[in-house]
């Protein structure tokens, strides 16, 4: 029977306060909170696009810096022995498809005699772990061979200065993904 | 209808309609079951504010498989008033007691609004884990499933902690009868 008692005047007071709620200032700062939320967003998301433009920008930079130091223009077209190592490892090679060859115009990119074949290696991965490729542009890029070595390819001390070419494939991010190697077989 | 949880997503992705949409349809619930545990229309308020903001932030947590959208922001509102409740000096009840159990016929001679003061002053006296039951149950009228979702037990325990609940408001009310509130 007492638990009738409690029944009733627990029901009492939920019908009392039946219609209470919060003020409408709530709502007015929560929507302001969603809108403030959403700017924050696509803030975020607009800052890393910058940092990674920025990064990109500086990795390609520092890929192309060498070719900015004046060196014999002998050296320039010397080719380099494409040879591994023996009992190194190589890097795993990268797959690489749907690759649009941007147009050779560029002051750095080199013109290619058309007597001479491509001899080029398997791409060596830039980025590990790399996200997955869609589509992207391959550059033709002076080096010096030293950067050979940072993928693990072999190259005598007394060529490490010399500059040699590669086909860099950036991401339609703007992030180098891979390099090739490529020497000319003059026929 | 659209339900909460087709809201939830579409405000999730930035519709601000679902979202004032979903708030207009659930901040009653949030907002009474803050008073009902607390006692302050400010914390209230403030819990409310907090709850809606929080399932902004962490909404993708939902799972609709745990239990309703209600009982999901029940639960977000129930932590965070713990966490008041923790820093705020519990209501003597025994002193309540006292005063309501000296005069049986206390509540015949109480207003309409005075009775329900006293019970509101009741409920807020009881230990936390019986006024949760009781302010979903009884007073927000929660399915046992949803205020089991919302207290994280199970709906036993929800059954058990209601009856304790209400065995104790009895004792406190002390009462014959409840012909004023009618």
């Amino acid at each position: 029977m007492k638990e009738d008692y409690v029944l009733q005047a627990l029901a009492a007071l939920a019908e009392n306060d039946r219609q209470k709620e919060a003020q409408p200032e709530v709502e007015a700062r929560l929507l302001g909170a969603f809108h403030a939320r959403h700017l924050r967003r696509v803030r975020r998301q607009r800052r890393w696009v910058g940092i990674t433009t920025l990064a990109a920008g500086l990795l390609i930079g520092l890929l192309l810096w060498p070719n900015r130091t004046p060196k014999p223009a002998v050296s320039a077209v010397q080719p380099v022995l494409l040879v591994r190592e023996a009992g190194r490892p190589a890097p795993a090679a990268m797959t690489v498809t749907s690759v649009t060859r941007a147009p050779r115009k560029a002051a750095r990119k080199i013109a290619i005699a058309p007597q001479a074949d491509e001899v080029v290696t398997d791409f060596f991965p830039l980025m590990n772990p790399a996200p997955s490729f869609g589509r992207g542009q391959m550059l033709r890029v002076q080096l010096p061979a030293a950067a050979m070595q940072t993928v693990g390819l072999p190259v005598s001390e007394e060529h490490l200065g010399d500059l040699v070419q590669a086909d860099v494939l950036v991401g339609e991010e703007g992030m180098p993904r891979a390099i090739r190697f490529v020497r000319f077989d003059v026929k | 209808m659209t339900s909460d949880e087709e809201l939830l997503a579409a405000a999730l992705h930035r519709d601000e309609a679902a979202f004032t949409a979903l708030y207009r349809r659930r901040q009653g619930a949030v907002y009474r079951f803050a008073l009902h545990m607390s006692g302050d229309a400010a914390v209230s308020e403030d819990v409310t504010q907090e709850v809606f903001l929080a399932l902004l932030e962490s909404g993708s947590r939902f799972d609709p498989a745990r239990g309703t959208l209600l009982s999901f922001l029940y639960g977000i509102a129930r932590n965070l008033l713990l966490r008041r409740l923790e820093k705020q000096r519990p209501v003597d009840s025994d002193t309540l007691t006292e005063e309501l159990a000296a005069d049986d016929d206390v509540l015949d001679e109480l207003t309409r609004r005075e009775t329900i003061e006293a019970v509101r002053s009741a409920v807020l006296s009881l230990p936390a884990p019986y006024r949760e039951a009781v302010v979903l149950c009884d007073l927000e009228n929660a399915s046992y499933e949803d205020a089991a979702a919302a207290l994280e037990c199970p709906v036993g325990t929800v059954r058990s902690r209601l009856s304790r609940g209400r065995a104790m408001l009895g004792q406190k009310l002390a009462v014959k009868t409840v012909r004023s509130m009618s």
